[in-house]
């Protein structure tokens, strides 16, 4: 094993990568902050219901259409993504926060490994979204219900990762070298665990934000999510069916475009962060 | 005229209408309707078949003409006792069943004991007997007094006490209008004119009711297989070629129902019960003067509805004096005001010994209808400063909240026993009826008093003084204790070739309830 193999890939200042990085990552921001800010300066509930301006085409004062109750699908959609995001960045936290912990408790200690290699099977093994619906029913639904859904049950594959890649470094000749020099654990594990784990928890806790915008939309789209009257994706995306038998395709395009832009975006600025942070990664 | 012209006259006229042109030339096609009402548990109307609508298989009593007049169907004469216990019916001699045997007193006796004993959705408990008294004559005994039984007389198909069984379900014999060619559960029922029925021919050779979701009863009758169908009133005005829309009114309303308690009491399960804001009649009394319920019905219902001021508008027994003058904002500030619910801290919301006038309007989240009135109400209350939260739940989590928060409830029934359930403080906390745990012993007497009455009609004056009797009542004027809404259009797509006479006043729920006056419809096309 080589040296190179077990560091982060220098990159170099105008390599692809790099440019990639760099050109994702500001999508990412663009779209994070977005809808964040345009969010804040709406009310809560999201735009007003009118009699007088339902079911009305994309225009200059609405670009986006109205819906059934007369809201400006704009405001809304925004309203939603927002939504979309805090929700995201949430699960992202709760279940890169369970990767880590677990992850490393499985890659320190024998005993903890074996209970945590059943229970990560069994997440694993479980339908997916099944279990989301669990937890987010038994959470009582609601934004909360679908952080905890999502947060719960998308920290397997990191924790997988992250046992792997810490066994790999604790048992790697520099760490040895530095043990029989005396160095403390703490220090090993500043100097040599930090600096590889760091960049897969990055990439992971990226790569878990689509999946919870997605499955944020899924669920209210069932009705276990949002309740229906507050601004999210999948809410709006239910309700359009009724509207697309009516001809409005303006009520499902927009909104939907705003999922499919917001959730690539997270997708590629994390696959990119991923291939930065992996060694074995030939091409950017 | 002597009887030789009129002899004679018998022959031209018959000349007469067979040169006459056809009005009903060529054969008149076989129905096919799309109008939901499929019952979960089959065709007995011991179980609650029929109560929402046509039973179809099985003729009633009594029945309720367009204008909501009971007249008789299988009884020639009916009366209510002295002391308003028993109930004398006199049965029709003509009245067969299906299988062509003879419906007797013992067939009524029969079905109103074991709908007594079933405990069913037929709730008959008030029953203490069903005797024969004579081969056309039964007696129907109750426990006390109660004008609204009235409804069972309407409402309770009347079955073969030889054929009743396990199965009948399934396979329902009865004296109506129509008897059972096929039922596919989920997908369709077929029915053919019952030859034996006493109320003469129905020109439709079958009738086939199609069930499925709301989109493929369009679909159907885009491509022209169904002549009626139940279609939501978004795109309800662009029927298909062939069709006409119909907007039949209907007393099935949506209102607000409110807490009228203080906040602090636990029901029995421990759910908790009342609400300091809505319990405040000024809120609710300047809630009803607010609202533009014409706006709401254009917001949620595309215009096709009604505004509703009462439980019950537009029927017998309804008190139009109950109602205030609505879309009144500034009587509303005014009510408020004078309450003493003003706001001090300038932040749009008004305040009352130190509590803001906020509170929660649960719907449930699965229907879209309520959401669209919750978040139009919550709109127009900002106006007063009014904070009004709207809040989706389903079914299980709305019976928790229901004693305290308010809900977006929908009502509207063909019988005056739904305003004394929904305003009897012996209802309180009973099932769906009078969750707010309203109670006015003022109109609690009235509630009885029209449930002693010697005949139905002479119980209309005491329904409508409980809903205001020129100094309380539960109506807007009164106690508001609710804040009605509307009342909802039921929209259909009829073929322009079926004529269905006089149309009532339709009961809550959607598309079954046309098929009220099915057997008198005639087929217009050559």
């Amino acid at each position: 094993m080589t040296d190179a193999s077990l560091s982060l890939r220098p990159i170099g200042f105008r390599s692809p990568l790099r440019r990639a990085l760099i050109w994702r990552g500001g999508l990412v921001t663009a779209v994070f902050a977005a809808p964040i800010l345009i969010a804040l300066a709406l009310p809560e509930t999201g735009p007003a219901v009118s009699a007088a301006t339902r079911n009305l085409p994309p225009s200059l004062a609405h670009p986006f259409g109205t819906d059934a109750l007369g809201r400006d699908m704009a405001a809304r959609s925004l309203a939603a993504l927002a939504v979309s995001v805090k929700i995201g960045l949430f699960a992202a936290i709760l279940s890169t926060a369970l990767a880590v912990v677990l992850g490393l408790a499985a890659a320190l200690d024998r005993r903890l490994d074996r209970i945590i290699g059943v229970l990560t099977e069994m997440a694993l093994g479980l339908p997916h979204f099944v279990l989301i619906m669990l937890v987010a029913y038994a959470a009582g639904g609601g934004i909360w219900g679908v952080v905890l859904g999502v947060g719960l049950t998308h920290w397997p594959r990191l924790a997988r990762v992250l046992r792997h890649e810490a066994q790999t470094v604790a048992g790697a000749d520099f760490v040895a070298v530095s043990r029989a020099l005396g160095r403390p654990q703490l220090w090993i594990a500043r100097h040599h665990l930090a600096p590889h784990l760091l960049p897969q928890v990055v990439a992971g806790f990226v790569l878990i934000f689509p999946h919870a915008i997605l499955h944020e939309a899924g669920l209210s789209f069932l009705g276990l999510g949002i309740p229906p009257h507050l601004p999210s994706i999948g809410v709006i995306l239910s309700e359009s069916l009724r509207g697309i038998l009516a001809g409005h395709w303006w009520v499902a395009l927009f909104p939907g475009l705003g999922l499919m832009i917001v959730a690539l975006s997270f997708e590629l600025f994390g696959e990119t962060l991923r291939r930065a942070a992996d060694p074995r990664e030939g091409v950017a | 005229m002597s009887l030789k012209t009129l002899k004679g006259l018998v022959p031209a006229a018959l000349l007469a209408l067979a040169l006459a042109p056809p009005l009903q030339a060529g054969p008149v096609p076989p129905l096919v309707l799309a109008v939901g009402g499929e019952p979960e548990g089959g065709f007995d109307p011991v179980l609650g078949w029929g109560r929402y609508g046509n039973p179809l298989f099985q003729a009633t009593l009594l029945r309720f003409n367009t204008d909501l007049s009971l007249v008789g169907d299988l009884a020639t004469s009916w009366s209510l006792s002295d002391d308003r216990r028993t109930w004398t019916i006199k049965l029709r001699q003509d009245a067969k069943f299906s299988d062509g045997t003879a419906l007797t007193a013992e067939d009524v006796a029969f079905t109103f004991n074991t709908a007594r004993d079933a405990g069913g959705l037929v709730d008959m408990k008030i029953l203490r007997e069903a005797r024969v008294v004579a081969p056309d004559t039964v007696e129907l005994e109750l426990t006390r007094p109660q004008i609204t039984f009235t409804s069972h007389l309407v409402g309770l198909g009347i079955v073969p006490k030889a054929r009743y069984g396990a199965d009948y379900a399934r396979h329902p014999v009865g004296a109506g209008p129509f008897r059972m060619v096929e039922w596919r559960p989920g997908e369709q029922l077929v029915v053919e004119p019952n030859p034996y029925w006493h109320g003469g021919t129905i020109p439709f050779p079958r009738v086939s009711f199609v069930f499925g979701a709301e989109a493929a009863a369009i679909a159907l009758a885009q491509t022209g297989a169904v002549q009626v169908a139940a279609v939501p009133p978004a795109g309800s005005d662009a029927p298909p070629a062939g069709m006409r829309t119909l907007h039949v009114q209907s007393v099935d309303n949506r209102g607000v129902m409110f807490p009228m308690v203080a906040a602090g009491g636990k029901t029995a399960e421990g759910k908790p019960i009342g609400n300091d804001v809505t319990a405040d009649p000024a809120i609710r009394r300047a809630l009803n003067q607010l609202l533009d319920r014409k706006a709401l019905v254009d917001l949620a219902l595309e215009g096709h509805g009604r505004p509703a001021h009462g439980p019950a508008d537009g029927l017998p027994w309804d008190q139009p004096a109950a109602a205030l003058p609505d879309a009144d904002p500034i009587a509303a500030a005014v009510t408020l005001e004078a309450a003493g619910w003003i706001d001090r801290d300038g932040d749009g919301l008004r305040e009352k010994d130190g509590r803001e006038a906020r509170f929660t309007l649960v719907y449930p989240a699965s229907d879209s209808l309520r959401q669209a009135l919750a978040l139009g109400v919550a709109e127009q209350a900002k106006a007063v400063g009014i904070a009004i939260e709207p809040a989706g739940k389903s079914w299980d989590d709305i019976d928790n909240v229901m004693h305290a928060d308010a809900v977006l409830f929908g009502w509207g029934a063909h019988d005056p026993s739904e305003i004394f359930a929904l305003h009897h403080g012996d209802f309180a906390g009973v099932a769906y009826y009078n969750p707010g745990y309203y109670k006015n012993p003022a109109v609690d007497a009235h509630l009885d008093a029209a449930q002693a009455a010697p005949d139905f009609k002479a119980a209309l004056p005491d329904w409508q003084a409980a809903q205001w009797d020129g100094r309380t009542g539960f109506g807007a004027r009164g106690d508001a204790a609710w804040a009605w809404l509307v009342n909802i259009d039921h929209n259909y797509w009829v073929s322009d070739c079926l004529d269905l006479g006089p149309l009532q006043i339709e009961p809550h729920g959607h598309g079954y309830p046309i098929t009220q006056g099915l057997q008198g419809w005639t087929w217009t096309c050559n």
